[in-house]
């Protein structure tokens, strides 16, 4: 399933969030969406999920407008990983991946059980989660959290993964972790977008990324084309070092720049 | 999990012969000694001796409120739990049962019950309604605790004054005893015409509680989450609001407001379900039926006369148990 | 502590004083004069209406009370309508500036306290449970008032209805007394006497109820009354008459004569318990017809 976006315009209060974005994403790429705070990510990563009805625009799903879409369907199709992370009741760990299956099940339980367990298994595996499958998410730490939540997005098994600032919070152990995560859910045929806030992760893990600033796009395509020091500078409003390693491209911040010397800086 | 899974259908059916137990014992405890057995063969029998009769009129009808109005609150509690993703959520506790109750005594003190008696339920439902959607328009905006126990308090003082006021107004001498009806709730002397009239809403407003077990368990992860799981958030809140008011409406207009119930019962049971929302529900229904039926079996009991509102006696297990969870969420919440 | 209370004793005690001086001045020197007919009563009671409005002149009574003026509860409604309605509170009843307060022996005890500190004549009546008690205190409100030839007429009217066999035997018929909430009437009460004198037996006399008379439905089915006393006025909806609905009355073994009597007739010791006696009495007949028919 593909999800393409067309000059979506989100506005809120007066405030306009989205500016005629254009976006499209597939699977088998992983798509980093950066820019400064308040740059639009969130808002359009809950368009692309539905959560959001823009207001102009439109979304598509495999060339079908989104409102003519089934609610199971893009359930299926599409798993969408949120930034707070909260689970509400001390669930097992189990539990909380099986959540999952939720688009799977209909009304009264009868869906696929032996489909579902397969899932689930799957998913713990892939996140590593296995050995605490019966504790309660309470007694979890901050990245085993992270990485719980995470495998219940993906025993969805869905096309597409949606995932909001997933490395937020986390020591770059546990960043790595979830990045590596991700770039094997790439390589086993879905396709995932993820909103990142640290520019060297973004560089060195995904296929393509998509730059926005003020509710627009600024920037689109392979990390080195669109992490430039001159437009990282101009859109972040900091100088900032860029490099190789091992031959991925790495991006440091360095100084922030005196305000009015850029064009849009960070608010 | 996998025990929890092995164990959930015994859990029911624990919760389940738990029931029904009191609800026998419900029959067999009164104000006269009866021969059960007897009697039972008596009223099958179609015998119309004193024993089938007080058997069927009297104390088969207030088993069978005690099992209903008590499966209601239980149910109704775990599902404004789920959905508000707070344990201190609760008909009682929020004010939809003094709504309710608010919205019977209007219709019957104006006589209008005298007209129809299906319009005693109708108006505690449309009050439940009011006090429902007035409350999720307010949790829409995220709710905290501290608000929603101030929105309790706020629609239950509301509700008690204007059930007093309507009380007083109406020219009727027994005013002072009858606000503690509504407030406190009984099933003394209730009949099968009370049970006729609620059955149907209450059994209606079950299929819509029961039907919102699978948003309640992707509610665990959130709304927006919820929504990613197909969960149709504007469904599920209609299902919510309109089971609690016709469930609990329909149970406050004949038995008036038992409180705690709700509340108790969802909390003690969460762990037998591995906190899973959506398996609390049926679990809580059953354990709320058997906590009204052994209250109303105490009220009998305890010697006093004329006997204690049930709600007093759920009143005096429900309250410190509210009071402690306060405390508790006072904590976590700083 | 101890001096502030002695203090507010003190301040207290002084002002009650002043309080007295002003108003009972007038009000004593009436006292004294016992024998002379009052000529603005006030009743504060609704049984003291009953009576009042019967013995006294018309233009002898300045207040009933509000109840007096209802239908539902009094039975000289009429007659009470054509005086100004009171409440039983201390600040009606002054500014009447009466020379005789009725009230009854339980009811707005504060205002008759209040009443007797600042020396208004205030005749209480007792709640007569026994016929020879109704008499007396129709036979000294008459004198009171200077009417005592009423209140013999009104004593000879009760007495004759009232004359006949004087207890009933245990082959009686049986009748119970249910009420709003559930209440009955037990022994030691007017209503028990005007049952009896209806040659009928008092169920509710001879159960063990406690202090309250409460009869649950499920004693009541136990029961097996000849009578079945419904005793209300249902004028408002209330929750206390669903008792009195309830589908086990219409079921009860041996089925019952019911019969609706109103509280209003045999609340008051007056008159009005002779319509309450006929009223059992022919129910007490009906039974005792149908008992020789199916002998």
């Amino acid at each position: 399933m593909r999800i393409e976006a067309r000059d979506i315009t989100v506005r809120l209060n007066g405030t306009t969030i989205l500016d005629r974005v254009g976006f499209a994403a597939g699977p088998g790429e992983l798509v980093g969406l950066i820019g400064p705070n308040g740059a639009g990510k969130s808002t359009l990563l809950s368009v692309l999920a539905r959560l959001r009805v823009p207001d102009a625009g439109s979304v598509l799903y495999d060339a079908v407008a989104a409102d003519n879409v089934d609610a199971r369907k893009l359930a299926q199709w599409l798993a969408f990983l949120t930034q707070s992370g909260r689970v509400e009741w001390p669930l097992t760990v189990e539990r909380v991946v099986a959540l999952g299956r939720l688009p799977y099940s209909s009304g009264f339980g009868a869906s696929d059980a032996a489909r579902d367990e397969a899932a689930i298994s799957r998913a713990m595996r892939a996140a590593e989660i296995e050995q605490f499958a019966g504790r309660s998410i309470e007694t979890l730490s901050g990245g085993e959290r992270t990485r719980v939540l995470l495998a219940r997005a993906l025993a969805v098994e869905a096309d597409m993964l949606l995932a909001d600032e997933p490395t937020a919070a986390l020591d770059p152990y546990h960043q790595l972790e979830v990045m590596e995560l991700l770039a094997r859910t790439v390589r086993d045929g879905a396709g995932v977008v993820v909103v990142l806030h640290d520019l060297s992760l973004a560089a060195r893990f995904c296929d393509r990324l998509v730059l926005l600033t003020r509710g627009r796009v600024v920037a689109e395509g392979r990390p080195d084309q669109v992490l430039t020091e001159e437009r990282i500078a101009e859109i972040y409003g900091v100088s900032s070092v860029l490099g190789a390693h091992e031959g991925q491209p790495f991006v440091v911040p360095w100084r922030r720049l005196p305000k009015g010397s850029t064009a849009g800086g960070a608010e | 999990m996998r025990r929890a899974e092995v164990s959930y259908p015994w859990l029911l059916a624990l919760l389940g012969g738990l029931a029904l137990v009191l609800f026998a014992l419900s029959l067999a405890i009164g104000y006269a000694p009866l021969d059960l057995p007897a009697a039972g063969a008596d009223a099958l029998g179609g015998r119309e001796t004193i024993g089938a009769l007080v058997l069927v009129e009297l104390r088969l009808p207030r088993a069978l409120l005690g099992l209903l109005v008590g499966f209601t609150l239980g149910l109704s509690g775990a599902v404004m739990q789920g959905f508000l993703r707070n344990p201190l959520a609760e008909p009682g506790v929020v004010g939809v049962s003094g709504g309710a109750a608010l919205g019977a005594v209007v219709v019957f003190y104006s006589g209008l019950a005298a007209t129809s008696s299906l319009l005693l339920p109708l108006g505690g439902i449309v009050a439940a309604l009011l006090v429902g959607g007035l409350l999720f328009a307010v949790a829409g905006r995220g709710m905290s605790t501290t608000t929603l126990i101030l929105a309790g308090v706020a629609i239950n003082s509301l509700a008690g004054a204007l059930i007093s006021l309507t009380l007083n107004l109406a020219p009727n001498p027994y005013a002072a005893m009858e606000i503690m009806f509504w407030l406190m709730g009984s099933l003394a002397d209730r009949s099968f015409s009370h049970v006729w009239v609620a059955i149907a809403p209450m059994i209606v407003g079950w299929m819509l509680l029961l039907s919102t077990s699978r948003a309640l368990d992707a509610l665990s992860l959130g709304e927006e989450t919820a929504r990613t799981l197909g969960i149709g958030m504007r469904r599920v809140r209609a299902a919510v609001v309109g089971g609690v008011a016709l469930s609990v409406g329909a149970a406050t207009a004949v038995t008036g407001v038992i409180g705690f119930v709700g509340l108790v019962v969802p909390h003690l049971l969460r762990p037998f379900v591995a906190h899973r929302p959506g398996r609390l529900l049926f679990a809580s229904g059953l354990g709320g039926a058997s906590l009204t039926l052994a209250a109303d079996i105490a009220v009998r009991l305890i010697p006093s006369r004329p006997e204690l509102q049930l709600g007093v006696v759920t009143a005096i297990i429900g309250a410190p148990f509210l009071f402690s969870l306060v405390w508790r969420y006072r904590r976590l919440e700083r | 502590m101890t001096v502030s209370r002695i203090f507010s004793a003190v301040v207290g005690c002084a002002a009650a004083g002043l309080f007295l001086g002003i108003l009972t001045g007038p009000a004593a020197s009436m006292a004294d004069d016992e024998r002379a007919a009052p000529e603005r009563v006030v009743s504060m009671n609704l049984c003291a209406d009953e009576l009042l409005l019967r013995l006294a002149d018309p233009d002898q009574i300045v207040s009933v009370t509000y109840l007096g003026q209802n239908p539902d509860q009094s039975t000289v409604a009429d007659k009470a309508a054509r005086y100004p309605a009171n409440h039983g509170l201390a600040e009606e009843i002054l500014r009447l500036s009466p020379d005789l307060v009725v009230a009854g022996r339980y009811t707005t005890r504060t205002t008759v306290d209040f009443l007797r500190r600042v020396g208004e004549p205030v005749l209480e009546l007792e709640v007569p449970t026994t016929l020879p008690e109704v008499e007396a205190q129709i036979r000294m409100l008459g004198d009171r008032l200077g009417q005592s030839e009423r209140a013999e007429a009104m004593v000879a009217e009760i007495a004759g209805a009232f004359v006949g066999p004087a207890t009933p035997d245990d082959d009686a018929p049986t009748a119970v007394v249910f009420a709003p909430n559930g209440f009955t009437v037990g022994a030691g009460s007017l209503v028990d006497t005007v049952i009896e004198a209806a040659g009928l037996r008092n169920l509710g006399a001879e159960q063990d109820l406690g202090r309250y008379r409460r009869l649950s439905l499920e004693q009541l089915a136990r029961l097996k009354p000849d009578v079945l006393i419904l005793n209300a006025e249902e004028t408002s909806p209330a929750l206390a008459y669903e008792v009195l609905h309830h589908p086990i009355l219409d079921r009860l073994p041996k089925a019952p004569l019911v019969v609706s009597l109103s509280p209003r007739l045999w609340t008051c010791a007056g008159p009005a318990l002779v319509d309450a006696l006929a009223l059992l009495r022919q129910a007490a007949e009906t039974i005792e017809t149908h008992r020789r028919a199916g002998q």
